[in-house]
């Protein structure tokens, strides 16, 4: 049968537009082709690594900013908690100043009462004496003519009445 | 989704209807002569001197015969003078194509005397050499601007039919071929691209049912032949030392090899037989397909004689098995190219298997 019957002319005719096709396509399109494949995968390879290893670094730096900023975190609620211990401990020292400065002032005033009461005790006890001592030599009139020994007499008198009181 | 339904729901319907008349029509035609089933296949599948007209049963395309004479002359001339079995006389030198006998469709010279002989050599542009070439275009139509693109834009990605070409090729070289060859891949891949590439077209271009395409070219065996004949040098040729040796002195128990070289015939025997299932299964598959989808139409015809109801019945189904064998051969069209490729790389790396000192010492150089 024709069909089963290889055609010389067509063998030949077959190895010729091969033999040109594959020279064609050999010298002209597959080396461009296959460096453009070969190129590209390699490329999308090193792509992938590149993004593999970005996103690792990328994970490495947000756990850096996680920890940095616990650590701020922490620091700040150190540094408020110092604060109020701070203030506080201002306030106490404060109060305790003005408390003794208070005291100070009450002291001082005591004392300048006191002395007060002191001098006008004093006048009054001289004055009473010397009203005393008139009112007495005007009862007793010569009796008492030395002046001095009178005013100790007075004075005694005096100290028993505070003393009695 | 819808429209697409309707539509084929219409097609049917159509061609139901007009299926009998057409059908009828032409078994009045065909009535005229004798309808001979075999004879169209076989007219469809085989080569011609000239090519149909699409549309048209009378005119063919001329093509250029050239013969080389029994006595050494060249002639050259148009197939159109002896289109018809017609008679064409130059010089001393009279051609025909005998209608019957053992020359039957082919050029053959008519001797004084009578008697018929075949021309020494036939390298007549027939209709599948004419097929061969407008394929080997369009193949380079479809392959060189790939190349453009990867030369102008190096690594980018192609677009479009461009990007859909270098897929079909990457899908080979990055499928088949690398994982097959390895480190040879760069020195065989161009020629087993070159043949998937080749196959897939002429496959296809035999699919298409008029003038570019329709010659039967990986249905025809000289040309697979040739084909795996060029595997079976590649193979061979570039065959390392450990290949040889596998076919000449195997790793076998020495009774199998020497006193009688049992495995050296079974394995010399292997290597022949690879080329030959090469060249049968791409030819078989091939012609199988393009005889399925002649024969389905041909049912029409056959069908026709039993009434119009029949025909028109036997229409319709033909047409949607046709319809289907041709989507069916589509398929395999590429399927086909894709294992001829595949069995060649194959075939060529067995034979660049290196042994095991081979492999250590390669390594070791590495």
């Amino acid at each position: 049968m024709e069909l089963f019957t290889p055609d010389f002319g067509l063998i030949f005719w077959m190895f010729v537009a091969f033999a040109v096709l594959f020279l064609l396509l050999w010298k002209f399109a597959w080396p461009a082709i296959m460096k453009g494949v070969d190129s590209r995968a390699e490329l999308i390879d090193q792509g992938v690594l590149y993004a593999r290893e970005a996103k690792e670094q990328l994970d490495y730096a947000k756990q850096q900013a996680e920890e940095f900023e616990a650590q701020a975190r922490s620091r700040q609620a150190d540094i408020l908690r110092e604060a109020d211990r701070m203030k506080s401990q201002i306030i106490e020292e404060a109060r305790s100043e003005a408390a003794r400065e208070a005291k100070k002032e009450m002291d001082a005033a005591k004392v300048a009462i006191e002395q007060a009461r002191k001098e006008a005790q004093q006048t009054f006890r001289d004055q009473v004496s010397a009203a005393a001592l008139e009112i007495a030599g005007q009862v007793l009139g010569k009796q008492l003519s030395d002046t001095a020994t009178q005013a100790k007499l007075v004075d005694n008198l005096l100290d028993k009445i505070e003393s009695a009181d | 989704m819808n429209q697409l339904k309707a539509f084929i729901i219409l097609a049917v319907t159509a061609l139901t209807l007009w299926a009998p008349a057409a059908a009828s029509a032409a078994a009045d035609g065909e009535a005229k002569g004798k309808f001979d089933p075999k004879e169209i296949i076989f007219d469809h599948l085989g080569d011609g001197y000239g090519w149909e007209v699409p549309f048209d049963h009378h005119h063919r395309i001329p093509l250029p015969v050239m013969v080389w004479a029994g006595d050494g002359s060249f002639h050259c001339f148009s197939s159109a003078r002896i289109d018809h079995h017609a008679l064409y006389t130059e010089g001393d030198y009279t051609w025909t194509i005998p209608s019957e006998g053992p020359n039957k469709g082919k050029v053959t010279q008519l001797l004084a005397d009578g008697t018929e002989v075949r021309p020494a050599f036939d390298m007549s542009i027939t209709k599948n050499v004419c097929a061969l070439w407008i394929s080997v275009l369009v193949v380079l139509a479809v392959c060189m601007p790939v190349a453009r693109w990867h030369k102008k834009h190096g690594f980018k990605a192609p677009r479009g039919f461009i990007g859909a070409v270098e897929e079909l090729l990457e899908f080979v070289y990055d499928g088949v071929i690398k994982p097959t060859l390895g480190q040879d891949s760069r020195r065989f891949a161009p020629y087993l691209l070159t043949v998937f590439i080749f196959i897939f077209v002429m496959n296809l271009m035999g699919l298409m049912v008029i003038f570019p395409g329709g010659a039967n070219l990986t249905g025809n065996i000289a040309v697979t032949l040739v084909l795996s004949l060029i595997t079976f040098f590649c193979t061979n040729l570039f065959a390392r030392k450990h290949y040889w040796k596998e076919i000449f002195w195997p790793d076998v128990p020495v009774w199998l090899k020497c006193p009688i070289p049992i495995m050296q015939i079974i394995e010399l025997f292997g290597v022949l037989t690879k080329p030959a299932s090469l060249t049968v299964r791409l030819f078989a598959n091939m012609m199988g397909g393009h005889m399925i989808v002649i024969v389905l139409t041909l049912i029409i015809f056959i069908i026709a004689d039993f009434g119009a109801a029949a025909a028109g019945l036997g229409a319709t189904v033909s047409i949607l098995f046709s319809i289907f064998m041709l989507l069916l051969d589509v398929l395999v069209s590429f399927i086909q190219a894709f294992v001829f490729t595949m069995l060649s790389t194959t075939f060529i790396a067995m034979a660049q298997e290196r042994g095991h000192d081979e492999h250590h010492a390669h390594a070791s150089a590495k």
